[in-house]
C-alpha cells in the first residue's frame, strides 16, 4: 500500500463527497430536523424504561422528550453514516475500476474511501453531540459523542457493505432503510424495547450497542466496555466483508 | 518486438457468444484497427485485453504499458481537469518533481488545449472536451501500446485531424496503437485493419 496514493486519493475523495452538495446538507439538516420533531412532539413527563445492557436489570426515569433526542441522535448519524458510506462506494464505481487499471489496488481506494467516512462520521458525531446540548446535557459527554462515531462507524460501515454488493444506488438506498429504519430508528427505541417481546433478537440487531452505550452516557455514570466490544464487533465484521467484496468486483483480471 | 500477444480468445455473456477465439498480435511501432457493427463485441475484446473484464478462454501476454481510453470517459466529474490528472499522476506513479515528465504535461495541456479548463470541474465541460480529457488521461504515462474505443466521440473535425497526426506522431516515437471503432473513414493511418465479424477476427 503506497502512502503517497492514500494521501492523494483521501484529498481527492473528500473533495468530491463536499462537491455533492446533498451530502453536507443532509449532515446538517437530518439531525437538526430530527431535534426539531422531537422537541415539538414530545413531552416533559417522566417514562421509566428499562436499560437493556446493564446487569442487574435497571429502569431509569427521565423525560420522555430526552430519551427521544438520545434515540433518534444514535438514529440520524446512523442513517446518514450508512448514506455516506454508501454514495463513497458507489460513486464513480467504473472510473475507480479504470484507476485499479492504471495502477491503484482495490484497498487503497477502500482505505481511502474508509478515512474520508470515518473523518465525516466523527464531524457529523461531534456537530450531533453538540445539538444535543441545546436541550440537555449528557451525564458522561465524552462517552456519548464516542457511542455516536460508534453508531456512524456500524451503519456507516454497512453503507460500504451494501455499495459494494449493489449496483443501483437506489436500490441501496432501499437496503439502507430497510434495516436502519427497523433498527435504529424504530426496534432500538427504548421506550419501545422496554415493553418488546422477543427482547433477545433486537439485542443481535447492530445499532443495538451503540444505542445502549448513548443511553448509558446520556444518563448513567456507569462503564459500558461490553457493548463497546459489540459496535466495534458489528463494524468489523461489516467493513471486513466490504473489503472482500469491493475486492473481488473491482480487482484486475 | 511484440508487445501484445492474444490467442483464441472467447467470451461468452450467458447463452450469446460474443468472442469465438480471437487471435490478435502488436508489434512496437504499428497502428492497426479493428471495426465492427455496434454489438459486434469491439469493447468487450478491449475491456479483456487491458484486464476490465475476464476472458472466458484463451492466452494473452502483455509486455510494456498499456494506454487504454474507453468508450465512454471515465473520468471523475465533480474534480477538475488538473486534479484527474493528479489522482491518474498517482495511479501511474508519475512523480510530480520528475521535469521531464513536467514538460510532458505541459505538452499534453497544450496539445489537447485545456489550459482555459485546467480548473473547471468536469461536470461543466463540453463532451468533447471530456473526450479529450479521456484520451489524455491514456498517454499520461507514455505508454508502449495505446488501446483505444471509440477515441473520437464528439470531437470537432480540428480536433479529430489532431488526433489522426498525433496518432502519427506518437507511432513514429515507436509508440503501438490499436484502434477499436465502427467507422473508419481514413484507412492510411493503419498497418492493417481487422473487421470484427460475428465473434471472430478477419
Amino acid at each position: 500500500m503506497s502512502i503517497s496514493r492514500l494521501h492523494t486519493s483521501t484529498i481527492l475523495i473528500s473533495r468530491m463527497v463536499i462537491r455533492r452538495r446533498m451530502v453536507p446538507i443532509l449532515m446538517f439538516v437530518i439531525p437538526s430536523v430530527f431535534f426539531l420533531v422531537v422537541y415539538l412532539t414530545t413531552s416533559e413527563r417522566v417514562v421509566p424504561f428499562e436499560v437493556a445492557s446493564l446487569i442487574p436489570q435497571r429502569f431509569i426515569e427521565v423525560s420522555e422528550r430526552f430519551s427521544s433526542l438520545v434515540f433518534f441522535s444514535v438514529a440520524s448519524v446512523g442513517f446518514l453514516s450508512s448514506y455516506i458510506g454508501l454514495v463513497l462506494i458507489q460513486d464513480s464505481i467504473d472510473v475507480n475500476k479504470r484507476l485499479i487499471i492504471c495502477g491503484y489496488h482495490p484497498s487503497e481506494l477502500l482505505m481511502s474511501n474508509l478515512i474520508v467516512l470515518l473523518l465525516i462520521i466523527v464531524f457529523v458525531a461531534v456537530y450531533t453531540a453538540l445539538a444535543i446540548l441545546l436541550f440537555f446535557r449528557p451525564e458522561q459527554f465524552v462517552l456519548f459523542c464516542f457511542a455516536l462515531v460508534l453508531s456512524g462507524l456500524v451503519y456507516g460501515f454497512y453503507g460500504l457493505l451494501v455499495g459494494s454488493i449493489v449496483k443501483g444506488e437506489l436500490e441501496g438506498i432501499l437496503f439502507i432503510v430497510l434495516l436502519a429504519n427497523i433498527d435504529a430508528g424504530w426496534l432500538q427505541n427504548p421506550l419501545f424495547y422496554s415493553e418488546a417481546l422477543n427482547k433477545d433478537l433486537i439485542k443481535y440487531l447492530p445499532a443495538y450497542y451503540p444505542s445502549q452505550m448513548a443511553i448509558v452516557a446520556a444518563f448513567e455514570s456507569l462503564s459500558v466496555s461490553k457493548v463497546l466490544i459489540g459496535s466495534v464487533g458489528y463494524s468489523a465484521v461489516f467493513a471486513g466483508l466490504a473489503n472482500v467484496i469491493y475486492y473481488l468486483k473491482m480487482r484486475k483480471v | 518486438m511484440m508487445i501484445l500477444k492474444g490467442q483464441n480468445i472467447r467470451k461468452a455473456f450467458g447463452h450469446r457468444t460474443v468472442l469465438k477465439g480471437i487471435d490478435i498480435a502488436i508489434d512496437a511501432g504499428c497502428v492497426k484497427g479493428v471495426v465492427g457493427e455496434n454489438g459486434s463485441g469491439k469493447s468487450t475484446l478491449v475491456k479483456i485485453l487491458v484486464g476490465f473484464v475476464k476472458a472466458d478462454a484463451g492466452q494473452l501476454r502483455v509486455k510494456g504499458k498499456i494506454g487504454y481510453c474507453p468508450q465512454e470517459p471515465l473520468v471523475f466529474s465533480r474534480l477538475s481537469v488538473a486534479e484527474n490528472f493528479k489522482y491518474y499522476a498517482s495511479a501511474y506513479d508519475l512523480q510530480a518533481y520528475d521535469k521531464e515528465q513536467s514538460r510532458y504535461y505541459k505538452y499534453l495541456m497544450e496539445f489537447f488545449r485545456f489550459g482555459q479548463y485546467k480548473n473547471d470541474k468536469v461536470l461543466h465541460l463540453s463532451g468533447g472536451t471530456v473526450q479529450k480529457l479521456n484520451l489524455a488521461i491514456a498517454l499520461m504515462h507514455r505508454p508502449d501500446l495505446l488501446i483505444l474505443d471509440e477515441p473520437y466521440n464528439g470531437f470537432d473535425l480540428e480536433t479529430y485531424q489532431a488526433f489522426l497526426e498525433f496518432i502519427d506522431v506518437y507511432r513514429k516515437q515507436g509508440g503501438s496503437v490499436l484502434l477499436v471503432t465502427h467507422l473508419l473513414t481514413d484507412n492510411s493511418y493503419f498497418d492493417e485493419v481487422y473487421k470484427l465479424n460475428n465473434g471472430v477476427l478477419e
